[in-house]
């Protein structure tokens, strides 16, 4: 033990003994909080998870399952209101979003125990922004995104917060109030990410149409960018670079924008038409791109990506792709529809009978894809073999827009009014 | 021995030292609950007040946000009155805040809180805020409380109000159907009322109770090829804010003039026609009650890349402040008196009533209104409206009142 010129050990020195209570204190104090601030391997912080990808590849999750008999369902919680955004874990909170009251203006922001589902706390805002939206939407769209210390909440209206992760407000802004030609009246659904401490948001639409990223401490503004003013749904995602710097990919019907996340500068640009509704990914030094179908861009290389194939059949239409390994997996309307990441040739199809309208971006846990309906109907898809085969279809009992989470061996599910913990254990 | 005043004994400066030792931890004690009032005063002030776009107040809202959330001096009650008069910024940092302390709260503040909602002077956000505290999971409450929120002066609240007792399982008749009118503000719950009435065989005059403004002159088309006319000031603008507007004008193809458009009901499918043969059958169609809505794409031959101007007038008995509401689902400028106070460049985005609300003053005796309907050259099914609907309210929904 060290010692201090005194002579005493640090720990027996006179002035210890105000110390160490206080440093036991502080210590306590960080035992006693009650939420863990360290991420961990199993959250899924940010829409579509761990690298946007929607793949847990070291989860098992029960191939089958029932809303109504509560055959392999951990818990469900009714929340008031209605959300089609999708889930996020951090630690042991499940978080989800949730809209209500008149026109939708009241926002919410919950946070549920994952292993028992019950409510940890609840915090709510009234919309500033325009709260209005197609009837299958709602004003709670966005996923929620976190960067272990902090959780983000985004809605349709345009209201972005940041909370602790006891659920104190962090700060607050209405960025439909900094920018009052912000908005799109059949909704917005675009999911902030979070890189290096900076919070970005994709606001583009008629009006006012921009990417803003904010000071995840205090939600001042670290840059902005003008984006065409169009109506875009399609959220941001991250991408590491060959040189090492990891860059924001924006997509909008006019281009594809690597961008620099504490500045916003461009690293480089593609002037090709993606899809405004559903989001890239990347994988392997590949970024796959929903444009033209599927667009896959060579991210091996310094410098502007080239194209290495692109394929119309792979229509990921209103979902976003998943890329596990080999394989690209898009939903076109009702078809699965299977992809080799490498050429872009179409592998195998599968059609999914009885479902409407899909609307949640499947995802993949283990071998078996998951993927919900509009209606509440979850197909699970065998992905070892040679073709893809649906082994169960499960009735949720609740309408399903928003995408699932999967953290450990369990998957929540985002009911448009209640939340869903499906695991068999 | 001669006691020397300025050489005190020991004994004095003991007491002297005590003394001073007692006022200075009295004041210390005294003051310091004083001092940190004006702090927390201070602090919530600077909450209230913050504006958009100011980056330097967000920077110091976080700090105190920061500083508040574990206050142990702030109280509940002190944050949710400080949203009466807030900025609507400032009231969402205060109701943040408000959701904590209510976390940390104990069941004894029930006393306080329902206090709070009783206080109709109030912010009604922070009382609305308050009531689903008090009742999300107690619908016996919630339920007679509702019952006597008919009239709250928060519309949450009276929204609410109005949905239980519209909601209710039990026939509603005609002299609670025409409270419910007379406290309803929501469009949609205006509606679903007066659709109510209609059924119990009592006609209500829609455009008239919200307020809408039927009766046009319409000019065009003028050219917005390419959508890039929305801020092209045509002669018809300029002339009509100088009150001279002349009988025609040079329009897109050639030489426009004014005609008349009256707003009507939005057309239901009602059912199948009945035409003899099971295969083929028409869907049956029927306009619905008055709800301000012109269709410009009848009138003016579904003309594509266009621009028509609307003109009317009302006449208030006295001075007003109110607002003037719009639904379009076009690009749409509005000027009243030759001030615009409407300017959208959004085409096809959806349609609402009230989907544009600004407050304005009307004078009394005449007013003039132009609006400025913009239709773009798309061709999805879903992008061939060319329509609008407004109308003139107070702040709460409330049709004003025009003079006869």
């Amino acid at each position: 033990m060290a010692l201090i010129r005194s002579g005493y050990p640090i720990m027996k020195h006179p002035i210890a003994r105000w110390i160490r209570p206080s440093v036991l204190c502080v210590f306590g104090a960080s035992l006693s909080t009650t939420f863990s601030t360290l991420s961990r391997a199993e959250d899924w912080t940010q829409f579509r998870g761990p690298r946007a990808i929607g793949v847990a590849p070291n989860a098992s999750l029960p191939e089958k399952f029932d809303g109504q008999s509560g055959q392999n369902i951990g818990w469900k919680a009714s929340i008031p209101g209605r959300s089609v955004g999708g889930v996020i874990v951090v630690g042991d909170q499940v978080i989800t979003t949730s809209s209500d009251g008149m026109d939708q203006r009241r926002i919410r922001l919950l946070s549920y125990d994952s292993a028992t589902g019950k409510q940890n706390w609840e915090q709510q805002w009234v919309a500033r922004g325009r709260p209005y939206c197609h009837p299958t939407s709602a004003n709670a769209a966005p996923t929620p995104a976190s960067d272990g210390k902090h959780i983000f909440a985004f809605f349709s209206s345009n209201d972005l917060a940041a909370v602790d992760l006891e659920g104190n407000l962090v700060w607050y802004r209405s960025l439909a109030s900094d920018f009052p030609k912000a908005g799109n009246d059949v909704g917005m659904s675009s999911s902030p990410v979070v890189v290096g401490g900076v919070v970005i948001v994709q606001v583009e639409c008629q009006g006012d149409s921009f990417a803003i990223g904010l000071n995840a401490e205090d939600g001042t503004t670290v840059w902005k960018l003008d984006r065409p003013r169009k109506a875009n749904w399609s959220s941001p995602t991250t991408v590491q670079l060959p040189n090492g710097k990891t860059a924001v990919i924006l997509q909008s019907s006019e281009d594809l924008m690597a961008i620099s996340p504490t500045d916003g500068q461009a690293f480089w640009r593609v002037p090709i038409a993606c899809s405004t509704t559903s989001s890239a990914a990347s994988e392997s030094g590949k970024l796959i791109v929903p444009s033209g179908g599927l667009t896959a861009l060579d991210l091996s290389s310094t410098g502007t990506p080239s194209e290495l194939w692109k394929e119309n059949k792979l229509n990921p239409n209103a979902c976003s792709p998943v890329v596990m390994g080999d394989k690209v997996y898009v939903v076109n309307r009702t078809v699965l529809v299977c992809g080799d990441v490498f050429t872009g040739k179409v592998l195998w199809q599968l059609r999914l009978p009885d479902a409407n309208q899909i609307w949640s971006s499947p995802v993949v846990a283990g071998n078996r894809l998951f993927l919900f309906s509009m209606e509440g109907a979850c197909f699970v898809v065998a992905l070892d073999g040679e073709q893809g085969a649906i082994v169960e279809t499960n009735k949720l009992g609740d309408e399903v827009l928003g995408s699932p989470a999967i953290s450990g061996n369990a998957m929540y599910v985002r009911g448009a009014t209640s939340l869903w913990k499906i695991t068999s254990q | 021995m001669i006691k020397n005043p300025l050489y005190p004994s020991w004994k004095q400066h003991c007491f002297r030292a005590i003394v001073r030792a007692g006022t200075l931890a009295a004041c210390l004690t005294m003051s310091a609950p004083v001092c940190m009032a004006d702090v927390l005063s201070d602090q919530l002030s600077t909450l209230r007040s913050i504006q958009p776009g100011d980056e330097k107040g967000l920077q110091q809202a976080a700090s105190i946000a920061k500083q508040l959330s574990s206050s142990k001096e702030l109280s509940l009650i002190q944050v949710l009155s400080a949203m009466k008069g807030a900025s609507p910024i400032g009231k969402n940092w205060l109701v943040g805040l408000a959701n904590g302390l209510h976390r940390r709260s104990s069941a004894t503040q029930t006393a306080e809180l329902e206090k709070f909602l009783a206080d109709k002077t109030q912010d009604g956000e922070a009382r609305y805020t308050v009531f689903r505290w008090l009742t999300d999971n107690n619908e016996e409450r919630k339920a007679q409380w509702l019952d006597e929120m008919l009239f709250d002066p928060s519309l949450e609240i009276r929204f609410d109000a109005v949905a239980r007792a519209l909601a209710s399982s039990e026939e509603i008749d005609q002299a609670r159907l025409t409270t419910l009118l007379d406290a309803a503000r929501h469009p949609e719950q205006v509606a679903a009322v007066i659709a109510r009435l209609g059924k119990a065989g009592v006609e209500v005059d829609e455009a008239k109770h919200f307020g809408f403004l039927t009766r046009w002159d319409f000019i065009g088309p003028f050219d917005n090829i390419g959508s890039k006319n929305f801020d092209k000031v045509y002669p018809v603008e300029t002339d009509w804010t100088r009150n001279q507007l002349a009988d025609s004008y040079e329009g897109k193809t050639g030489k426009v003039t004014w005609i008349e458009g009256t707003s009507e009901g939005p057309e239901k499918i009602v059912g199948l026609a009945k035409n003899g043969e099971e295969k083929g059958r028409t869907e049956k169609k029927e306009k619905g009650p008055d709800q301000g809505l012109v269709d410009l794409a009848k009138l003016f031959n579904n003309e594509k890349g266009c621009i028509v101007y609307g003109k009317t007038t009302v006449n208030v008995p006295s001075d007003v402040d109110c607002e003037i509401r719009v639904g379009c689902i076009n690009a749409q400028k509005v000027w009243v008196n030759g001030e615009l106070v409407i300017a959208n460049e959004v085409y096809h985005t959806g349609m609402q009533i009230d989907q544009y609300a600004v407050p304005v003053r009307l004078k009394a005796g005449e007013n003039r209104i132009l609006i400025k309907v913009c239709q773009n050259e798309q061709k999805e099914a879903w992008a061939q409206q060319f329509t609008f609907q407004s109308r003139l309210c107070d702040s709460t929904g409330k049709a004003i009142t025009l003079a006869p």
